[in-house]
């Protein structure tokens, strides 16, 4: 059994478990893989972050970040460099749609970068579960809009920078099973800028709330 | 009222219960938003009714904080310190006015009349609250409160938490922790149980009835707890517990002190109380179910209770099983709720008895409360529920209108059965701030419709408008 501590000293962890860190690097070799960047999470940081994932941050995402609840976004399989982003646009209060002010500004305020770094790791390797599809027409003109986009109102399609499986692209989330209550509620925001991204912005500028339904509905029943 | 001695009830029953009832209810306090940085809607649907995420919140102790802390750890990095840089501090106000439908007798003088109709109360009430974390794991939420009906300021509902989570295989988890509480179900998470359960606020210048069990708030600020718990996967709930009387305000009739209590003082639990809990809840898309039981055994000797008597021999025993349900949906514009309990009490009433103050040597009495809460939007909505106590009929502890008295809080036929209806309307300017407007109705009162004390009072005479303005900082 592991205890929880949230505000526990995370950043600098007993002389053991470092030693234990780099031999267990060593041995794996792991050294040449993406995250054992200077700024990677030590083991004992990422130990914290998955006891922190699902103590704390479970209630609202579920355990392994497959949100049984519409309004929290499910974060399994999600990219592990737009979470990180994310995480420090909330705790930077940069992110300004109305669920991230009112729930993430505050979970976020005290991460620091290794455990947000350990709990991107940690979101970006559970496997996410399918989602519920929803009306069939209106996932094929979701399924139209991601992949084509809307010629004639400037709307270019999804697929382009989301992947054409909706898996994400480099740092471009993962919406594929995402809930559809939550891509609606984003896509709304940034058409309103209070998620001021400058590229959504464009791409849902033109957006109706039809056509955001449509597009949230196809993809929360992508595998 | 309840007491270990039926003519207490009689006697002494209004006002006790008076602030039974109104015994504040405990609420969302914003030092919780402070300390967390989250917003009210993460933890209530509308204070002070929570949310699952506000249940596991306080399940944890009431410790999430996301404020930069003071620390201090030693070489071996064992936390010593973790004080929050603000203070977890609130201040709630109540302000009220009650208007009965029919005004109740004046007793100042032997001529004929009636009080004043219409009781502004400003404040009803006003609390300080620390809510909030204390220490790594060690939380609280402890409520000083001035009423205005006793003019003083008193303690008021406290709950210490310990609590930790431990990560089981599987990655289920599971909340361990204690709570030392003065309010059985005052430490419960559902809102479906006494403590919290609606009305969640109630005129203190209305006429209640006399009637209540035990676990009903009865023994609230009266007693003293410690009970353990467990909360698995944030789903299946299991709690145990003692109680032990903790008077405030009483001292020893020989030395003055504050204790030990004697015989000059009222029901005063025998050795301790044991309190029990279980609930099980669901959670799926947007909606939550809980189901639960409840109960405890409450021995309570006589004391001072019609009059001095030492505390040993026969006792009043109250043993209280209940059940309870809510079911809450929860989206960005609907919150509805339907929550409800019924209480069954089995009295056995051997000091009460002997002492001819019960009429019977058995008794009980069963409390069925069910209400259903509609908001938009956390702005405007209301809530309308029913009530019914029914029990058996007791002449002493339920008593008649003494000759030359003027009736109200009596029954003329000895029967507690007392029921009817609230409704309420709430706006919220904004999240802390409510403003009520409740009717309650009473289709019986005290065992009557009509003619229920025998000098004329009935049950709907009793139906009172309340309006309250509520916030907290």
């Amino acid at each position: 059994m592991c205890m929880i501590d949230k505000h526990r000293e995370y950043s600098v962890p007993p002389r053991r478990s470092r030693m234990l860190a780099v031999a267990s690097l060593l041995v794996l070799g792991v050294g040449a893989l993406g995250w054992a960047r200077a700024d990677a999470p030590d083991l004992a940081t990422q130990a914290f972050a998955q006891r922190l994932a699902i103590g704390v941050c479970g209630t609202c995402h579920g355990p392994h970040g497959n949100s049984g609840q519409p309004k929290f976004p499910r974060l399994a399989g999600q990219n592990g460099n737009y979470l990180v982003a994310q995480l420090k646009n909330f705790r930077g209060q940069t992110r300004g749609d109305p669920d991230a002010i009112g729930y993430m500004w505050g979970m976020a305020a005290e991460l620091d970068d290794p455990t947000i770094e350990a709990l991107a790791k940690y979101y970006s390797s559970q496997q996410p579960l399918p989602g519920r599809t929803g009306d069939p027409a209106l996932a094929a003109r979701g399924r139209e809009i991601y992949e084509h986009g809307i010629e004639s109102e400037g709307v270019p399609a999804c697929s382009s920078c989301h992947g054409a499986d909706g898996h994400g692209v480099a740092d471009f989330p993962r919406l594929a099973s995402q809930r559809s209550q939550y891509i609606l509620k984003q896509l709304a925001s940034f058409q309103s800028n209070m998620r001021n991204v400058a590229v959504m912005h464009g791409v849902a500028q033109n957006l109706r709330l039809n056509e955001m339904q449509a597009v949230a509905t196809y993809l929360e029943g992508q595998p | 009222m309840k007491s270990g001695a039926g003519n207490t009830r009689a006697l002494c029953g209004a006002a006790l219960l008076l602030s039974v009832l109104t015994a504040p209810a405990a609420l969302a306090v914003p030092s919780f938003a402070r300390q967390t940085g989250m917003a009210c809607e993460a933890c209530h649907t509308v204070y002070p009714e929570l949310t699952h995420f506000g249940r596991v919140f306080k399940a944890n102790g009431y410790v999430l904080a996301n404020l930069k802390q003071v620390r201090d750890v030693t070489a071996k990095k064992e936390q010593l310190l973790e004080l929050a840089q603000t203070p977890p501090l609130s201040i709630m106000v109540q302000a009220s006015y009650t208007q009965l439908s029919t005004a109740l007798p004046d007793l100042s003088s032997g001529a004929p009349g009636v009080a004043q109709n219409g009781t502004a109360g400003f404040p009803q009430q006003l609390s300080l609250f620390y809510a909030g974390k204390i220490a790594p794991h060690f939380g609280a939420f402890a409520q000083l409160t001035y009423a205005n009906d006793s003019g003083t300021i008193s303690m008021d509902n406290v709950d210490l938490r310990f609590a930790d989570t431990a990560i089981l295989p599987g990655d289920r988890s599971l909340i361990y922790g204690l709570t030392l509480n003065n309010n059985p179900t005052v430490q419960d998470l559902w809102n479906s149980t006494p403590a919290f359960g609606f009305p969640y606020a109630s005129s203190n210048a209305a006429v209640s009835p006399l009637a209540g069990t035990e676990i009903d708030g009865t023994l609230g600020q009266d007693v003293a707890g410690l009970t353990g718990y467990l909360f698995w996967n944030e789903s299946l709930y299991a709690e145990v517990g003692l109680y032990r009387s903790a008077k405030q305000g009483a001292t020893n009739s020989l030395t003055g002190a504050a204790g030990p209590l004697d015989g000059t003082i009222s029901n005063v639990i025998q050795g301790v109380a044991p309190y029990w809990r279980v609930a099980y809840e669901h959670n799926w898309e947007r909606h939550s179910i809980e189901l639960g039981l409840y109960g405890a055994d409450v021995k309570l000797l006589p004391g001072a209770s019609p009059a001095p008597t030492a505390l040993r021999g026969p006792f009043n025993r109250f043993k209280d099983v209940a059940e309870d349900i809510q079911y809450q949906y929860i989206s960005d514009d609907h919150q509805i709720t339907v929550a409800g309990t019924r209480i069954h009490e089995n009295l056995s009433l051997d000091a009460s008895f002997a002492s001819m103050a019960s009429a019977n040597p058995t008794d009980s009495l069963t409390t069925t409360r069910l209400w259903t809460t509609y908001y938009y939007r956390r702005k405007i909505g209301g809530t309308l529920g029913y009530f019914s106590t029914t029990g058996s009929s007791d002449a002493g502890l339920y008593a008649p209108t003494a000759p030359g008295d003027p009736g109200v809080i009596t029954s003329a036929n000895g029967s507690p059965d007392t029921r009817g209806w609230i409704a309420e309307v709430n706006y919220l300017p904004w999240l802390n701030t409510k403003l009520s407007a409740q009717y309650i109705s009473y289709n019986k009162f005290n065992g009557g419709s009509s003619n229920y004390d025998g000098v004329g009072r009935n049950a709907s005479d009793n139906n009172a408008w309340y309006l309250l303005v509520w916030f907290a900082y």
